[in-house]
Order: structure tokens, then sequence, then C-alpha cells
């Protein structure tokens, strides 16, 4: 802890961060383009400038420094004093934004970034009006720097964010500087163009339109863009992330802070992963078989035949099982009233972890990170919640299988019923899986896609993407960490809390917090739900 | 000005003066053995007490600049800094190539005071034939024992190599230099960590001047009071003074620091006064980057204090460029301008965008399409960059807002009445067209 | 795409020159100068670019493959310093300093001539690929402005009326001193 006088009020903060970084915690709105909180320091856009008192060098009184300091360069000291609301600190912040705008082709019109852009922020609350120079531009080419990234050069601001994002966090420096002076742009070498995992980033932390994503180019003025904390479900990595929709329409992703998880980046799977929440072919209606074919169904009825099958079964056929299939796509909310609904009818009931999908191996970054500075992993689990969901199968306890075992007993007739719950956006439905559930004769098959699964459902449930639901999640290191949903469902599905909810007879309208304070007061590990800290205000 | 009797051009003009034979027999490398015989830290307390000012432009005291190494270090580099790109100034040329192994005994002696492991010679690219010069020399030295593996039976290892910079006057920013040295693009540093505590290769490291370390025999051998008896106090010791422009002979001489700007131009033993009955308009008396005096301001001492009374950044190089009455100072002011905007390095936003836009100014004022608002703007951007008023990572913005703000403040008038007699119409249709 | 970009996706089509075999034992004879590989950069772009003429696409890469860095950290560098070249040049570049004594002494005039002469701009090469032309700032012969330098030869004084000669001497870049052959590159092709 260190006291500082900031702008002749005492603050708060901690002793070595940057003042900068304590003044953008302490609300004020400095501007800055270089200082990344993620990156090295550089102290290169020299906008970040503030007044500092310093002893005199001869008398060592105490006064205002003539010179004015980079704020994200000197730490914080206790008992410092600064201030930001100087005309001299005005002044250099009024004349760096009509440097930055000298070459600048003012086309915001036109610009992706417009609205949320700090070259028009900035020199709104701290520039002039006009530019001085009458002389003719530099124009500089834009560039297809990489398969998804263009760079717009005539709007850079020479940061250098991008680059050091590259070299620092990604590990594969793709990206460089070339020329100098004036002439100095962002480049990338040619046929080596920017293509890491982690590359969307830099479009991020770009803090102008100069690095543009294509896949949202000219898609949409970001003011129409409405959004919702959400937690990525590409990886067990589990990175906070924002959902940006319009009108339902999921437009991008873009990572939160998460100084627990993800810092301040996701990855390009993560973020670009989320097409399938607006595939055409994802199930949509609630469907009960008739002999050979399906017929629609109505929600409303849906609990009570679930539960009047489910009792049925397992009163009637006590030397069969019955399973319960979680995926780790489920949020803990919805794994729990599952579970508690199942075996409140059916206590014997089978719990079951369904596929966790997984590659080779995590991916760490800096490429050729070893374990001491890794600052971001791609995890080999490419789902959500297999630790949440495994901490619920044992707190019921009771019967449980591994999903092979399971396979293994349903392909030898051993199960009578079963629900099984899916909500995978790629397949995962095996040929032996599909020909073991041919043998329960009734299960309920709860998924986004249909497949040979639901081919042979009995009832088919369609799921709803991660977008268009709320919960918990608890990722690869037991972060427990709520997501909130952006956008309604399609038309014909569920919220699946919801119908959850009702499975469980419990009334009125699913509510996560509601949910996750039943669990809370049964297992420990959901008593601690982890909120990251919002960034301040005017951090970026 | 008083008598002054050569010592670090004193071998010029001798036969074969950069064969280490010549060298050794005017009494070469005894300072270097002598420095071998004493602690290093003996070597620093004398070069302290001589109060040796760096001779690369900031004057900062050499002694003091090695006593801030760490104690406990283990490795230390010295990288000699032969990047002299300062508009006019070829001084440490003159050193090079007349006498490479005063220099070479120079880094020597310094690399011994800083327990130096490795020395690098940074030089620019354009010195080719005082690369060969060095390199020749070097190889000699080695043969010699003064570098290598146990010095003269000392003990003490040194390696020395010469490192070709590749056009880039940043580069002789000495943390430039080190990032230059280290295969980068040469951004100067960020300060904290200053070079003698983290340099290059993230390892303690001093950088000094070819002329600077060049000095170190004589200190060695003369002491320190020597060093102190010649010029005045602050500026002692032996300097070489470049002079350039409408002088009768342009050149690179030594002397003490106790003359005046005048006394450069006119003496004998100097510029010997201007060519061709011309007069003097401006002289810019420390390098381009220390700014500019009038044909009023000639008494200025070329010593370390004096110049600051006259507006100027300091002594910088001690190299003169006489401009003379006939030249238009709208090309002086452009032919600045375009310098600092080539190499500026383009890290800081104000030197970046400031150098560049000051030179499209210039150049439309040079072509007679300037305005008075240019004028203004010429003398508002410069007074806002620059290191010293913390705008900045290094001193070359400094440099370039001296010289053009100097420029523009003490010729304001004739600036002003170049642009007052245009027409204003003609500048800006050619404005328009331009654009 | 909707707009004219620079592609960086693709790799070069243009043929450049590889680093052969004596040139890399060449720069490896380097390292043991520096306590990294990164940096025997500058070195070994001057070796590349007097073997090579230029520095191209394809020695980046073998040379940031030879150090152990990017070919965007060796593309960085290579465009900070104005004396690589990225593209072909003569055999022989023509240095024009433009800095202020030699611009006060009549620069312009000599780098006219120069044009002239040669029948080029800034940056451009003869079609018989013997001279490329370029500015510099002060080449730190001051005294003697204009100056000129050949590849490694400096021309003082120089005379606007004696530039034709200067550019016709065959000999005019070369140094007639004991000289060091530490970085030239391995076999030079050009003469
Ligand atoms: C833009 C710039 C260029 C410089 N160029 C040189 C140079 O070419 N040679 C030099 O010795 N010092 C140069 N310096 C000064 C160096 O930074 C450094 O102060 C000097 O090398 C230290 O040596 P000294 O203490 O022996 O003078 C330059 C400084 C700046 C800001
Ligand atoms: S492209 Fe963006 S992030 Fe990169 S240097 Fe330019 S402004 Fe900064
Ligand atoms: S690391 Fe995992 S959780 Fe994070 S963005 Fe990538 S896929 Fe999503
Ligand atoms: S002041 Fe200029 S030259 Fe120095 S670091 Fe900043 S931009 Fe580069
Ligand atoms: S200089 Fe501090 S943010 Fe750029
Ligand atoms: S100005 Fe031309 S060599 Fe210095």
């Amino acid at each position: 802890m260190a006291k500082i006088i900031l702008n002749n009020q005492e603050v708060e903060t901690r002793e070595g961060i940057p003042v900068l970084q304590a003044a953008l915690e302490a609300g004020l709105n400095v501007p800055h383009y270089c200082y990344h909180p993620g990156l090295s320091v550089v102290a290169s856009c020299r906008l970040c400038l503030m007044e500092m008192k310093m002893p005199h060098p001869k008398t060592g009184e105490l006064g205002w420094a003539p010179k004015l300091m980079p704020s994200c360069q000197t730490p914080v000291r206790d008992g410092m004093e600064v201030r930001f609301d100087s005309d001299k600190v005005h002044e250099n912040q009024e004349r760096c934004m009509e440097f930055f705008l000298l070459n600048h082709p003012l086309d915001c019109p036109v610009c992706d970034q417009a609205g949320e852009c700090h070259l028009q922020d900035y020199s709104y609350h701290f520039g002039k009006s006009e530019s001085r120079m009458v002389d003719q531009k530099h124009v500089t080419p834009k560039k297809d720097v990489g398969p998804r990234t263009l760079l717009y050069s005539d709007r850079c601001v020479m940061c250098s964010r991008c680059v050091r994002f590259c070299d620092e966090v990604a590990g594969t420096g793709e990206l460089c500087i070339t020329n100098r002076g004036s002439k100095a742009e962002i480049d990338a070498f040619p046929g080596k163009p920017l293509d890491n995992p982690m590359q969307g980033n830099v479009v991020d932390i770009c803090p102008v339109g100069c690095l543009l994503d294509k896949d949202f180019l000219f898609q949409q003025r970001v003011w129409f863009l409405k959004s919702a904390d959400s937690i990525c479900t590409g990886c067990s990595t589990g990175c906070s992330i924002r959902i940006d929709q319009n009108e339902d329409h999921v437009h991008r992703l873009k990572p939160r802070f998460n100084p627990r998880v993800n810092q301040w980046w996701m990855c390009d799977e993560g973020r670009f992963g989320f097409k399938y929440i607006h595939d055409k072919n994802r199930l949509t209606r609630l469907r009960l078989r008739r002999g050979e074919s399906f017929e629609s169904f109505r929600w409303e009825s849906l609990a009570e035949t679930v539960r009047y099958r489910f009792e049925n079964i397992a009163k009637k056929q006590s030397d069969k099982k019955i399973a319960v299939v979680l995926s780790p796509f489920l949020a803990c909310e919805e794994a729990w009233l599952l579970v508690k609904t199942i075996r409140e009818i059916a206590p014997n009931a089978t719990l079951i972890l369904g596929p966790v999908p997984t590659v080779e191996q995590d991916e760490r970054f800096p490429v050729g990170a070893t374990n001491g500075d890794t600052k971001f992993i791609i995890r080999k689990e490419k789902c959500p919640n297999r630790n949440g969901i495994e901490l619920i199968i044992k707190h019921f306890g009771g019967n449980t299988e591994t999903f092979d075992a399971f396979v293994e007993q349903a392909s030898a007739g051993e199960y009578a019923a079963a629900w099984i719950s899916g909500g995978y956006p790629t397949e995962w439905v095996s040929k032996d899986f599909a020909k073991a559930a041919g043998k329960i004769p009734f299960k309920v098959v709860h998924d986004l896609f249909g497949s040979a699964l639901t081919d042979e459902a009995t009832l088919v449930v369609p799921a709803c993407s991660f977008a268009e639901r709320d919960g918990t999640f608890v990722n690869a290191t037991g972060v427990v960490q709520p997501f909130a949903r952006a956008i309604k469902p399609p038309q014909g599905c569920k919220r699946d809390g919801q119908f959850f909810y009702e499975l469980a007879e419990l009334e009125g309208l699913y509510q996560s917090p509601t949910v996750l304070g039943m669990m809370a007061a049964e297992i420990d590990e959901f008593k601690e739900v982890y909120v990251p800290p919002q960034l301040p205000e005017h951090q970026h | 000005m008083s008598e002054y009797e050569k010592v670090l051009l004193k071998n010029v003009g001798k036969p074969n003066s950069r064969q280490l034979a010549t060298y050794v027999e005017g009494g070469g490398y005894s300072g270097a053995k002598r420095a071998l015989e004493q602690t290093p830290d003996d070597v620093i307390d004398v070069v302290k007490r001589a109060n040796l000012r760096g001779r690369g432009g900031a004057g900062f005291p050499a002694g003091v600049k090695w006593s801030f190494l760490p104690k406990d270090r283990e490795v230390t580099y010295l990288c000699v800094n032969a990047d002299e790109s300062e508009p006019p100034t070829f001084s440490n040329r003159v050193l090079m190539e007349e006498d490479p192994h005063q220099l070479l005994e120079g880094i020597l002696i310094a690399g011994y005071a800083t327990q130096a492991t490795v020395a690098y010679l940074y030089m620019r690219a354009e010195f080719t034939e005082q690369y060969h010069i060095m390199q020749v020399a070097l190889d000699e030295a080695y043969n010699a024992g003064y570098f290598g593996k146990n010095i003269q039976g000392s003990g003490y290892n040194l390696e020395c190599y010469i490192h070709r910079g590749a056009g880039a006057y940043v580069c002789g920013e000495e943390t430039g230099l080190i990032e230059s040295l280290e295969g980068k693009r040469g951004w100067p540093r960020i300060k904290p960590p200053f070079p003698a505590i983290q340099g290059a290769f993230g390892k303690p490291t001093v950088v000094n001047n070819v002329e600077t370390l060049a000095n170190l025999p004589h200190i060695i051998n003369r002491g320190a009071d020597w060093f102190l008896g010649i010029g005045p106090e602050g500026s002692s010791g032996p300097k070489l003074f470049c002079i350039s422009g409408a002088v009768k002979k342009p050149g690179c001489y030594e002397g003490a620091m106790d003359f005046s700007v005048r006394e450069l131009i006119e003496s004998d033993r100097f510029g010997g006064g201007m060519r061709n009955g011309l007069k003097v308009k401006a002289v810019m008396p420390g390098g381009i980057s220390m700014g500019i005096l009038t044909a009023d301001e000639l008494d200025m001492k070329m010593d370390f204090s004096d110049p600051a009374k006259y507006g100027l950044l300091g002594l910088g190089t001690a190299s003169a460029i006489v401009i003379d009455d006939r030249t238009d100072i709208r090309k002086v002011l452009r032919n600045v301008a375009r310098f600092f905007a080539h190499e500026s390095c383009g890290q800081c936003t104000q030197c970046r965008e400031g150098t560049s836009w000051m030179y499209k100014m210039t150049n439309r004022v040079e072509r007679g399409l300037g305005r008075l608002q240019d004028i203004e703007l010429l003398g508002e951007i410069p007074a806002k960059m620059g290191m010293m008023p913390g705008l900045s990572i290094c001193g070359l913005s400094d440099g370039a807002a001296f010289a053009i703000r100097t420029i523009v403040e003490k010729f304001r008038s004739e600036l002003e009445d170049y642009v007052r007699s245009e027409n204003d119409d003609a500048v800006r249709i050619a404005l328009e067209i331009a654009n | 795409m909707a707009w004219k970009a620079i592609d960086r996706v693709n790799a070069p089509t243009e043929e450049s020159p590889s680093l052969s075999e004596p040139l890399k034992e060449k720069i490896r004879g380097f390292f043991d100068r520096y306590p990294t590989k990164r940096a025997v950069l500058i070195p070994a772009l001057h070796m590349i670019q007097d073997d090579h003429g230029y520095v191209g696409w394809k020695a980046m890469e073998e040379v940031a493959e030879l150090l152990e860095i990017t070919p965007s950290d060796v593309f960085d560098t290579v465009s900070f310093y104005s004396h690589f070249w990225t593209h072909p040049k003569g055999e022989k570049v023509v240095m024009a300093c433009r800095s202020i004594s030699c611009d006060l002494l009549g620069a312009d005039r000599v780098l006219d001539e120069c044009k002239k002469v040669l029948g080029i701009g800034d940056h451009e090469t003869t079609p018989d690929g013997k001279y490329s032309l370029m500015t510099e700032e002060c080449l730190a012969a001051c005294d003697h402005g204009p100056c000129l330098m050949i590849n490694e030869k400096m021309h003082k004084c120089v005379d606007p009326a004696n530039v034709r000669k200067i550019l016709e001497d065959d000999a005019n870049d070369k140094l007639d001193i004991p000289r060091s052959n530490l970085y030239d590159g391995a076999n030079r092709t050009s003469a």
C-alpha cells in the first residue's frame, strides 16, 4: 500500500505500480496509447505525461519539477505528489493530439473503430478542433498483414502495442516496425504473416482503427452493439469475454480483463469459434417420437412427461439402470437441477460425465514458454465445465460411471432410460455411442445439432448455445465463474436453465444466482464465485 | 587565447603515424602500461580529478560516469562511440585516421579502469577508410599484446571489436548505439535503467566518445593537474574544434577551451578568416544541434558554460559551420529541418511528427510559399519538444528544437520579410495544387 | 479484397539470392564476438550486401534462421538503416552528402550533375547496373565539402565540373591503403 497525492487529493494505491495505472484506477481519464498493463513499458507516445514534485537539486526543497514525466514509466512511491490537471499537462496532451492527427486521413465515417476509437475520443477530450498543417499528408499503404487481419497504416499512432504483443505475449513476433521517423510503419515479413493463435488481440489493443478484424470489417457500427459478460466455452481455460450483439445476432467476442484467468487476452479459436450459434441447422423444435417419426411437442408438457416417464421406468424396471449423461458444456446450475430432479425420481440413476473433447496438448504462450513465464494457455480440453460437472457428480455421489463404461453397458442393454445432454458445438456422437444408445428404450436427447443420436431419441430437446444461457462454469484451475446471457434463444428453443427449473418443479423464472445460492448451501466450492474486477473506465 | 602545444593531434603529419612502431617511438602505450600498474580505482580517481568531461556532446565527466558501475558486476562492456554523424563534425574521423593507436590506448585505459571485458568500437558505416585504418591498427595492437589475454603481463583481459553501423544518426545516442550493437533498430531506450547499470546485453556498460578516450593516455602520463591547467575551470584539457563553411582554412584544430567563436573564425591558428571577403552572417558553433549564433554573438567562448548564455544547448561537438552573408537563411533552416526529420528515429510522437511537419513547412518557406503562420509554428513547435522538458526519450529532439528555434528566433525578421513579400494567393493556390 | 493492400500473406514472388555456405561461415565467424547471436545481424547484413549487392527477402529469411531470430526482426533492422538496400543496386553507390556544410558549398549542384551524368534520380540505378545514386546526411568530412562517396572512397571538395571525370574513372571507388577483409562478403560477386 502506498498513499500518493494525485491532483491535490490523497489516493491509496500500490507501491511500485505505474503512476498512470494508479491514476486510471482512481478514475482519472489520462490519455495514453503506448502503455498497456500487459506489455512492457516503452513510454514513447508521450501522451501520459504528468507533473511531479521533486526535491530541488540545490536547495532540496520539494517543488514541481520543471520537466514533465511519463506517468507510465514512473513507479508509485509512497508520499509522492503528482498532477495531471495543470496547464502544462493539458498543453502537452493537446499538442500530441494535433500531432497524431497530422497525417491521419480523418475517415471516421468509414472506419470500423469509430465509436470506440481513442483517437476520436482523445482528440475530442484533449485536442484542438483543427489541424494547423496545410501541407500534404503522408499516405501510407494498407497492408494485408494476416489471414484475419488488415492494417490500415494511415491510422497508426505508432504505439507499438501490436508489435510488443506478438513479441511478448504470443511469442511469435510476426509484426515489426519498418523504416524510421515519420516514415515508420508497422509491417510483417512477406509470407510470414500475422497468423498466431492469439493474433486477434492485436485488434483489441490497437487504440485506433489501424488493425482491423476482417471478420468484423464493415459489419456493424459499434454503437449499435449491446454486450453481455460471458465466458468463452472454447476450452477449459474459461476466458472472460464480452459478447457483442445486435438484434440477437452475435457479431463478435472480445476478451474481458480477468487477472486470475486470461488477463486481457483470448485466443482466436475462442474468438472466432462462435459462428455455430447462428447455424441454420440448429435444433429448434421440441420433438417426441411417434413410431418411426417425430411430432412437435409442447414445452408446457415437457416437465410432466419427462418426470412421469422416468418415474414409471424407475418403478417398473428396477432391474435396469437409468443414466444421466452430463455434458461438460452444461452450466453447473443446469447440471445440478437436472441431477437433482432425476435423482429425486430415480435415486439410483447413474451419473455420467459426457465425453470431454480433448486435443493432444495445451498450447502455452509466449510460444516456448515453460511454467514460470507462461502468460496464457489454450487448454487441450475443448469444453468449459468439466471441473464443474465433476464437482456436481461428486456431490451427488451414488452410482457413477465413466462415459466409456456407460457406452459398453448400454450396448449390453443395461439401461432402460437415459437423459443425454450434448450441447457440443461440433460433432460428438461416435458410431459406437449411437449404436449403444439404440439399445436404450427411452432416451431424452438434449442437444444443439441433429445427429445419429437424435435420430434414435425418444424425445429431442433443443439446447441453447452459451450466448443464450447463463450460469456458472468452473475452469481448469478451479475458478468458479458466472456468465450472462447475451441473446434470446432462437425461435422454438427454450433456455435450458428454465426448463431444468421447471423440471425440478421450482416456481417462477429461472435465475442462475438463485440456483447458485441453493447449490452453495450444499457444495462448498460454489460459495465463492469469482467475478473479475472491472477495468478502470479509462483504461484500454 | 593562450599558447598551446598540441597533444591530441601531435602525431598528425608524422610519417607513418598510423603504425604502432611510430606511435610507440613517440612514447605511445606508456600511459596504458602505467595504468595497468595501478588499481582500476586509482585510474578512475585521476580521471575524476582531471574532470575530463565527455567530448561526445553532453560533457558529462567520464570518471564520474565510470563510478556509477555497480560494484559487484561480473561483465562490463565498453562502447566506444565513433558514430560521429552530427553535421558538421569530423574530429573523431581525424583522430582515427591520423593516430589510431592513441584511441586504442585510450580504449585500453578506459577498459582497464572500468574492468571491461569487451570493448566495442561502434563506427558509422561511412567511415570506410577509417575502418580499415582502425582494424589494421587493432590487429597490430593485438599482436603486440595490447589487447587480448593477460595484457602486458598484467593479468587483465580485454577483447576489442569494431562494430560498423549502417547509417543512422540516432545510433550516436548512447542507448541507440547499444540497441544497434545488439542488432536492433537504433531506438534509444528509456532511462532508467541507465547503461552503467543495465546497458549492452543487459549488462553494465560505459559509452564514451572517441575524443574523450584519446585524452586518457595523456592524463595518465601527465597527471590530473596538468590537465586542469589547460583552459578555464570546468572546461579543462585539450579539445578538438572543427570549422567548416565560408572560412579560408576549414579543418580540425586543437586548442584549450579559452577562445571565442570570433577567434575560431579569424585566427590563423584556426579558420584563418573569411573566404573571399565574405562576412559572417551566422555560426552554428557546436554542431547543428546546439543552435545558431548571429554575427553579433561571436564573442561566445568555445567552452562548456558560455553557449547557454547565448541560448544554445551547449558546446556540443565544438564544430562550427560558418554561414556567410550571401546565404539565404531559409536554406539553412530547411537543411537543418530536413536533417532532423530524416534522422528522427520515430518513437516519440513530438519528435516524429514535429520534425517532419517542420521540414514540410521549411521546405515550403524556402520555395517562397511560406506564410506568417508557418514562422509562428516553427517557433512554437520546437519550444515544445525535447528530452529536457520531458517530452521525449532522447536528446535528438532537443537538438532539433534548439537548431530550429534559435534560427527562427534570431532570424525572425528576415524570415518574416521573405514571407511577407510573397503573394498570399500564390501560396494558397500552390497549397491547393499540392494537396 | 475490396481495397488495394500490400500483400504480406503470400511469400514474395521475385527471386533473390541465397546465402552461400562460405558466407554463412563468415557470418558464424562473428558469433564469438558478441554474447547474443542477434548482435551479429548488422555485421552479417554488411557482408550480405557486400556479397549480393543488396539484402533481399531470401537473404533476410536465411540470416534470421542463422541468427535464430524471426525474419520480421531482420526486416525491422534492415529497413531502419539507410545503408542497406532491399532491392538490387548498382555495382557502385554514389552517396552525395547533403548536410549543411556541403549544402552551403554547393552540394545540390554536385548532386544535379551526378543525376545528369548518370541519368538517374535518388535511389535509382543506371540501366547497365553500374551506378546507384543516393543522398546521405553529413559524411564527417565537412572541411572538404562538397563530398561524394563512391562505395568506400571519399571524394572531397568536388567541383560540379569534375563530376563526369570522377564518375568515368574506373578506380573511383578503390582505397589505396592496407585493408582488413573482416567485413567483406565471402565471395564478392561485384568487382
Ligand atoms: C542524437 C544524438 C546523437 C549523438 N551522437 C553522438 C556521436 O555521434 N558521437 C558521440 O560520441 N556521442 C554522440 N552523442 C552523445 C552520446 O549520447 C553520449 O553522450 C556520448 O557518446 C557519451 O560519451 P562521452 O561522455 O565520452 O562524451 C549523441 C547524442 C544524441 C542525443
Ligand atoms: S497498428 Fe495499432 S497497435 Fe500497432 S502501432 Fe499502430 S496504432 Fe499501435
Ligand atoms: S483459451 Fe480457451 S477459453 Fe480462452 S479464448 Fe481460447 S478457447 Fe476460449
Ligand atoms: S527524441 Fe526523437 S530520436 Fe530520440 S527517441 Fe524520441 S523519436 Fe527517437
Ligand atoms: S508515454 Fe506513457 S502511455 Fe505512452
Ligand atoms: S556536411 Fe557534408 S560531410 Fe559534413
